[in-house]
């Protein structure tokens, strides 16, 4: 790299660092985005690991204390439960279960005893309430009735014609695909993010403040100033995927993966390789926001259209951690990057072949982008906005 | 030495450029005059190799700025309308960027910059960023990054506007002693004091051509009129965009 280069990579960070805004994009999301996911982790491990209590209204249940007594040994409870203190504010949900006067004589004489459940099925809230009570009354019922065959000297086993064994294959890490997909994608994505508002300044930016002519009418050439702008736009991606995993390294050690079945363990090695398979990607990010940069007139014009261009390396990130198409993902740039390194995360084996490739694309399309900049710097519409 | 030979250049609808020549030579300050929209700030941009000519060159020290853009654009400073100053910098930074930029060492640079801050007495704002400078400290600034690599040639677009009183009088100062210097000096301008004050030759244009060549005195002598304003309005046949 000639000494010119240098210089205008020096300027271009003293420059950047100097820029509030700049600085500001990359540490909001470094800090903001692990501590969101935080947020979603705990909300979600609330949701799976812990089913409520189901607080309902029963009708009569004098009527049938062995039924009561079953459901709020399963957690679903008529009014008040015993444990909670008092004044303390129940949800019941409004769901009835009525049973019938003649409940007790019809289950002692063995015949059926009837039981209504009354609930507005169209209510979405009560959906999966509706159904664990239901559940819970099957199998309650199965279980008299087999009461009722071995009580007769028949083996209840007449009653199952086919027993249904199910063998769930999936290892509590490969459950976390999605989640660990979504983790990941926040994470690399910090180079699209971090870099943003410098790539704009430089280029958009600096064409506005008038700046640019001026450089152009130094014995530099084009290309250096374009990869001067790319590497200052690559390291303040970098510093920003940086930032982030650092973030997310001590905020998600207080997330209770025990109760997930898996973690998301940030450690030194992870944080190593997310940084070497973070760097084509933060190069390509660095392309193309200066690209679209340079094609825009102005700042606001620039911000406007790199919002909409963002979207594809979105998608792309979306598509590999929801599994979507991912027999040509795997070779594009980030979406081959992130599948590979959520291989990782799950500790199988690095895909090296599919991320060579996937990287070797990822720089490829960089470099044309690159190419394409450096000849619009010699376009006069282009430095002069005619 | 400037060389601009039949340069043509058309943008858009409008013919900027029409077969355009003339040199400024080294030790001279040429001075380019002409009404707004007469193509002055096109003909520098192409002096630049910013705008590529439909047709003919231009050549700085012989070099064709077309052929060998960096070689050619070593020999040149500029200093721009508007000035594009970095407003994050300091002045100082400012001006030893551009000079690395011109390929002096970071330490020749360095040593370039302080003479160039003491020279155009700008040691006051250095060290402070360049963001809310007044006019005149920013002309300074731009000014000192033209000038502190010491290019054979400077050429200055409008060098004077919005400018105060004693700020013009440190330019003509530097200008004069630039020339003195033996460095060759084109400006552009549509002041007339300007130029009747500064410069040895005046190239008058109007619509992209050159229309008349002379010293201020030889263009009076020429349209037979007293000040060079009348000779002026004589010689582009309308006084429409000139500021007197």
């Amino acid at each position: 790299m000639s000494n010119k280069t240098i210089t205008m990579i020096r300027k271009e960070l003293i420059d950047a660092a100097r820029d509030k805004r700049s600085v500001m994009a990359g540490l909001y999301y470094a800090v903001g985005a692990p501590l969101l996911m935080c947020g979603m982790f705990f909300m979600l491990i609330g949701q799976l690991t812990s089913p409520e209590d189901l607080n309902i209204n029963i009708n009569n249940p004098q009527g049938a204390p062995d039924l009561v007594k079953y459901l709020s040994s399963k957690g679903i409870t008529h009014g008040k439960n015993e444990d909670q203190v008092e004044g303390e504010k129940v949800d019941t949900k409004d769901i009835l279960l009525i049973i019938s006067d003649d409940y007790a004589s019809n289950m002692a004489k063995g015949i059926s005893a009837e039981v209504t459940l009354v609930a507005d099925a169209s209510n979405e809230k009560l959906q999966k309430s509706i159904r664990r009570l239901e559940k819970r009354l099957q199998q309650y019922s199965a279980e008299m009735g087999s009461l009722r065959l071995i009580a007769r000297g028949i083996d209840p086993r007449v009653m199952q014609p086919i027993k249904l064994n199910v063998e769930d294959q999936a290892t509590p890490d490969s459950k976390a695909g999605m989640i660990l997909g979504i983790a990941t994608m926040t994470m690399i994505y910090a180079v699209f993010i971090s870099g943003m508002n410098l790539a704009i300044d430089t280029s958009a930016g600096e064409r506005e403040r008038n700046s640019l002519a001026l450089l152009l009418s130094h014995p530099v050439s084009t290309s250096q100033i374009v990869i001067s702008k790319i590497v200052a736009v690559t390291l303040f991606g970098m510093i920003g995927l940086l930032l982030t995993l650092i973030v997310s390294k001590f905020a998600y050690s207080f997330v209770p993966w025990q109760e997930l079945g898996f973690s998301v363990s940030v450690n030194s090695r992870f944080i190593g390789m997310m940084m070497l398979i973070g760097l084509p990607v933060a190069i390509m990010a660095a392309c193309l926001q200066l690209f679209v940069s340079f094609l825009a007139k102005s700042f606001k014009e620039a911000q406007s259209y790199l919002t909409i261009v963002l979207m594809l390396p979105m998608m792309l990130a979306m598509a590999a951690s929801y599994d979507i198409a991912p027999e040509t993902l795997q070779w594009l740039p980030v979406s081959g990057q992130l599948q590979a390194l959520i291989e990782f995360i799950k500790g199988r084996e690095l895909p090296g072949m599919q991320l060579a490739i996937s990287s070797l694309i990822t720089l490829a399309i960089s470099a044309a982008l690159a190419f394409g900049m450096q000849k619009s710097l010699k376009s006069e519409k282009i430095v002069f906005g005619l | 030495m400037i060389q601009v030979s039949n340069l043509s250049k058309r943008i858009g609808d409008v013919q900027a450029l029409n077969d355009l020549s003339f040199s400024a030579l080294d030790g001279q300050i040429t001075g380019l005059l002409g009404p707004n929209g007469a193509g002055k700030t096109t003909c520098l941009r192409t002096v630049f190799g910013l705008l590529k000519p439909d047709n003919g060159f231009a050549e700085i020290d012989g070099i064709n700025i077309a052929k060998s853009p960096v070689a050619a654009k070593q020999q040149l400073g500029l200093f721009p309308d508007p000035f594009g100053l970095y407003e994050r910098l300091t002045p100082r930074e400012y001006i030893s960027y551009f000079a690395e930029l011109n390929g002096l060492s970071r330490s020749d640079a360095k040593h370039a910059t302080s003479s160039v801050i003491e020279k155009l007495h700008l040691a006051d704002i250095a060290d402070r960023q360049c963001k809310g400078f007044s006019q005149g400290q920013r002309m300074k600034t731009a000014l000192a990054q033209a000038i502190v690599h010491q290019p054979t040639n400077i050429v200055l677009d409008e060098p004077t506007r919005g400018l105060d009183v004693m700020s013009t009088r440190v330019l003509r100062d530097i200008l004069r002693d630039l020339k003195n210097q033996g460095h060759c000096v084109l400006f552009s301008s549509h002041v007339m004091q300007e130029v009747a004050a500064l410069c040895d030759q005046v190239i008058v244009m109007a619509e992209g051509r050159v229309v008349a060549v002379g010293s201020p005195d030889g263009l009076c002598q020429q349209t037979g009129k007293a000040s060079l304003e009348d000779a002026f309005i004589q010689l582009i046949g309308t006084d429409e965009g000139i500021a007197a």
